[in-house]
């Protein structure tokens, strides 16, 4: 195993280049707050943690849904006042899920899941 | 050569995100060391695993039929 | 008494100073047939998250790596010398050939951060149409901007990844790649390469950096290699079946 006078041991920190420190502080954080937190037991946390669950699925099917309506309207097959009618009902559902997270003091970052070798449900 | 400045609180607060990084989401894992709400969400993990093949497949049947 | 388990390694009897682990507990090697892992003991049931604790566990993961290649185990994993015993039993063969493939290595990061002006799409819509559009249909079109440019940003994040691979392809064992884990964050990418080559590796990043000087990169390491420690083992744990 060949170690050159520069390079420090391994067991030495592992060094850290980067040239936008800041900008990766930013990104990586948000990487940390998705991670599932694996140590709370106490009652709020269970409760928001299902909250969490819950609107993260809901979240999922919404924009599921809205990914199917814009196809449909790029398809062609639907009418002006179909698109209209379509529009209007997943503005509401946005709104509606919207008002939830806030009920239950989530952000939107708080809303996903990590689902190991799968990926992120979002 | 070009030299990176880091400043001194950037370079702890980006060493410890690597760290957590790597510590908190990788390694080995004993499915025993969970603790209860853990092993709710994992039983979750084994329904979600269901449901969103379960969607994909509901997704595909609806642009299948918008085809013909 | 519960074990705080740090790291897997093979039986190598090894002189080390003794170390301090989570809690002030010191680490100690716990040897089952020719498998040894580094523990220590731990009076609660878990290890809360915290910045001590988890510099803590990957310091003591790291000290061992100038001697040999251990296999981490995730920040957390709290359980009796039973459990422990019969995790190990159970993935004998597995865990011994994952020690095979990552001797004489380590893992190296790779970040890249992109600009966020860099996907703007253009507005295909001109603006007497959009003002006669109701609220819904406005909804609809802004949705499909958006997916639209999302569609975009994941090929180009396709496109990135790819040639991060192909430059790297002669230096680098095995990688486990994520894309866009955040909407700035293109990849996020770990890399097993052989201790031997770090210098080379780091030469090849500083001349992707400045092949694309639009692009911000993160490098860090060597790590000891978490990231391909729990392959192909996710589903088995985490998913009960064993």
């Amino acid at each position: 195993m060949e170690l050159s006078p520069k390079t420090n041991p391994l067991s030495a920190e592992p060094e850290i280049e980067t040239s936008h420190a800041e900008e990766f502080v930013e990104q990586l954080r948000c990487v940390a707050d998705t991670l599932p937190s694996r140590i709370n037991i106490d009652a709020q946390s269970v409760e928001q943690g299902l909250a969490k669950l819950v609107l993260t699925l809901i979240e999922f099917i919404r924009r599921l849904l809205e990914k199917q309506a814009v196809r449909r309207m790029e398809g062609g097959d639907l009418s002006p006042e179909q698109i209209e009618e379509l529009g209007l009902a997943l503005m509401r559902l946005e709104a509606k899920l919207q008002e939830l997270k806030t009920q239950f003091g989530l952000a939107d970052e708080d809303l996903n899941l990590d689902l190991g070798p799968i990926g992120r449900l979002i | 050569m070009e030299t990176f400045v880091i400043e001194e609180w950037e370079e702890t607060e980006l060493s410890l995100l690597e760290t957590l990084d790597h510590v908190l989401n990788r390694g080995l894992v004993i499915a025993g060391e969970m603790t209860i709400s853990v092993a709710d969400i994992d039983l979750i993990f084994v329904g979600l695993n269901v449901l969103v093949s379960s969607v994909e497949t509901a997704n595909e049947v609806l642009r299948k039929r918008q085809s013909e | 008494m519960k074990l705080y388990v740090y790291c897997l390694a093979e039986g190598i009897d090894v002189r080390r100073e003794p170390t301090l682990g989570i809690s002030g507990a010191s680490v100690r090697v716990l040897k089952t047939e020719n498998l040894s892992v580094l523990v220590s003991d731990l009076e609660a049931d878990s290890a809360p998250v915290t910045r001590e604790n988890a510099l803590t566990h990957a310091a003591v993961v790291r000290s061992v790596l100038d001697y040999f290649t251990p296999l981490p185990f995730r920040f957390g994993t709290v359980v009796t010398e039973q459990q422990l015993q019969s995790y190990l039993s159970t993935h004998k063969a597995i865990l011994e050939s994952k020690l095979e493939s990552v001797r004489g290595r380590v893992e190296m990061s790779v970040k890249i951060i992109w600009e966020n002006t860099i996907e703007q799409q253009p507005q295909s819509q001109n603006k007497s149409q959009v003002d006669k559009q109701g609220a819904g249909t406005m909804f609809l079109a802004e949705k499909r901007q958006q997916i639209l440019g999302d569609e975009h940003r994941a090929a180009e994040a396709s496109k990135i990844s790819t040639w991060l691979h192909e430059t790297l392809s002669e230096l680098v064992g095995d990688e486990q790649v994520t894309l866009r884990p955040t909407e700035r964050l293109v990849v996020s990418a770990a890399h097993l390469i052989e201790r031997g080559k770090i210098g080379q590796y780091r030469e090849k990043l500083a001349e992707m950096r400045q092949n694309r000087p639009d692009l911000h990169f993160l490098s860090s390491g060597p790590w000891p290699p978490y990231s391909f420690a729990n392959i192909g083992l996710e589903f088995k744990t985490q998913f009960g079946v064993s």
